[in-house]
């Protein structure tokens, strides 16, 4: 590729960002997804019996829905649209859809949670169906972006699979909603034929959800989403992301791809047996941690073979949050197995399991990515129009670095004592490791306003331009 | 009279960074050659990755500032794969900034 330039007639616009889509849509999504994480850190630390004590309340529901959606999901697709181009070498099909996509993401998940607090499943089920129409337009524009792709790659399997299940999660969330409130929302409107018809199919859904125990369709559902779209993006960007970052490259591609292939065939299956209380669970379990095995085998050589030694504070919140995934697993497979007695204990390991891995794994990671993605965004945003007309900041120099230090060791401490004190139903201890956690809150979201105050005020010092005195003509 | 030569070109380049590896693209090995043909500039350069988010960035960083060196009247900047980008094509200075081993 190359480009000549008259300084009378360059565009910078025009020559920039082939594969970048606009920084305002990603920006938005992770901005938001800060939020939640405060609301749903600060919920967890005034009210630590949530983890405590084993029980599904409307509070457990509504705290999973603000952090599940309102933080990991708003980031993760925020990033999608920023990554899934780049990483894959092609333009974002629609940033108009991605705008429409952030408004009723965001007026979804805030009617959800609030009307999950409040116990109101009909309104639950009416912002869902908000909800899942933006996570529609989501779907679409990937997968429209998907076709785009020159050269196909695991990365995009990754991406294409982890928007499947996405779309499974969606609906089985949605069934589950239509199970619990069918009947009485849809008695106003069986007066006009096309009323009538909806009445009819919300009723036979939840005539058929009948079947399933309601506990099981949960954890089924939750495993769609936590598995099918968020660790299966994890897995799949992070083979692009981890050698672009860290100056190497991925050491055997049927390796990576077994991951995910194994990746989907143990979630298929572990979310049937879920469902359906089966035997079979712990086979489909040992599968899914098999692929995270395959996963974790790979990330280390692609990491030994490196070129940069060093690791910057991003890259180490994202692989502590890949070595999360072993107990992770472990857990998964006591919880699997079928002859674990139904006690206090056991009710607990599964407050661990999810707690685990929705701050330990999944947000760890999302905080590492976070320190790549939005200095990346900033920097684009402010400084790609004048590198090369002035000294510009490097991405390390938008943030903090000692602040990042302390954020990963109190994220760290507060997830390893959370779940200690959650294990044993030690309430006080639960909010010491919440406290802790929320100081590794407060430090990204220092670092955050100070990348952001680089939009407003930014750091350039003028070049020291080589001159010669040949004289230019009149 | 001081004409337009390679050291010069590189000295001006030297104030382009890579932003995420944070060193300029000289001492990262990314500058290929400098070719200077009367007032005009053509330079052939790489990248450490291909598919690098920054590629449409740091090209047009060396474009704008070869176009800032008096004298210079038009500037090429050629972004070349092969051959690919090694850690062994960066300076000591280079290894140093970026936490990047001796070869």
């Amino acid at each position: 590729m190359s480009g000549a330039l008259n300084p009378a007639k360059g565009n910078p616009a025009a020559a920039l960002g082939v594969h970048a889509p606009s920084e305002v849509v990603p920006l938005a999504f992770m901005l938001t997804g800060i939020l939640a994480l405060c609301f749903g850190t600060g919920w967890f630390l005034f009210r630590p019996s949530l983890l405590s004590t084993y029980h599904y309340n409307q509070s457990v529901i509504a705290t999973t829905h603000l952090l599940v959606l309102g933080w990991i999901c708003s980031v993760v697709m925020g990033a999608t649209y920023q990554l899934v181009p780049v990483a894959l070498g092609t333009k974002l099909y629609s940033e108009k859809l991605a705008q429409w996509h952030f408004v009723l993401h965001t007026v979804g998940f805030i009617g959800m949670v609030w009307m999950f607090r409040v116990w109101n499943m009909k309104q639950v089920g009416h912002f869902g169906s908000v909800l899942a129409l933006g996570v529609g337009l989501f779907v679409y524009n990937i997968a429209r972006t998907l076709r785009r792709v020159p050269k196909w790659n695991v990365t995009a399997t990754a991406v294409a699979a982890s928007l499947f299940w996405l779309s499974c999660a969606v609906a089985a969330g949605l069934t589950i909603a239509i199970a619990k409130c069918g009947y009485d929302s849809t008695e106003g409107l069986a007066t006009a034929a096309a009323s009538r018809a909806v009445a009819s199919g919300l009723h036979s859904v939840a005539a058929f959800m009948s079947r399933f125990d309601a506990i099981s369709a949960m954890h089924a559902h939750a495993h769609l989403g936590s598995v099918g779209f968020f660790t299966m993006l994890l897995v799949g960007v992070s083979y692009k992301l981890i050698p672009m970052f860290t100056l190497s490259e991925i050491q055997s591609k049927r390796r990576a791809a077994s991951s995910v292939v194994l990746l989907n065939i143990g979630l298929a299956g572990s979310f049937m047996t879920i469902l359906l209380r089966s035997p079979w669970k712990l086979a489909f379990a040992l599968l899914g941690v098999a692929a995270l095995s395959v996963y974790i085998w790979e990330l280390g050589a692609i990491l030994r073979a490196r070129k940069r030694r060093t690791l910057d504070w991003g890259i180490r919140y994202f692989l502590t949050a890949i070595v999360l995934l072993c107990p992770l697993s472990g857990l998964a497979l006591v919880l699997s197995w079928s002859a674990l007695p139904l006690n206090e204990f056991t009710g607990q390991l599964e407050n661990v399991y999810g707690f685990l891995g929705v701050v330990g794994v999944v947000s760890l990671a999302l905080v590492g990515m976070l320190y790549k993605i939005i200095p990346f965004l900033v920097w684009f945003a402010r400084y790609s129009r004048q590198i090369g007309r002035a000294q510009v900041p490097a991405l390390a120099d938008l943030y903090f670095a000692p602040l990042q230090a302390l954020g990963y060791w109190a994220f760290l401490s507060g997830i390893l004592v959370t779940c200690g004190a959650a294990a044993f139903s030690v309430e006080p201890g639960v909010r010491i490791g919440c406290a802790s956690v929320a100081l590794g809150v407060a430090t990204l979201v220092l670092n955050v306003v100070k990348m952001l105050s680089h939009l407003i005020r930014p750091q350039t010092t003028p070049l020291s331009i080589e001159s010669s005195p040949i004289p230019r003509p009149a | 009279m001081t004409q337009l030569n390679e050291a010069n070109i590189l000295e001006t380049l030297r104030q382009i960074i890579d932003p995420e590896l944070g060193c300029n693209i000289v001492d990262l090995g990314l500058i290929y050659d400098v070719t200077i043909t009367g007032r005009q500039v053509t330079v052939a350069m790489t990248l450490t990755t291909p598919g690098c988010p920054m590629h449409e960035s740091i090209r047009w960083g060396a474009q704008n500032a070869l176009l800032g060196i008096e004298g210079v009247e038009t500037a090429e900047v050629e972004v070349v794969w092969d051959p690919p980008w090694h850690p062994s094509m960066m300076t000591e200075f280079g290894r140093a900034a970026t936490g990047v081993g001796s070869f």
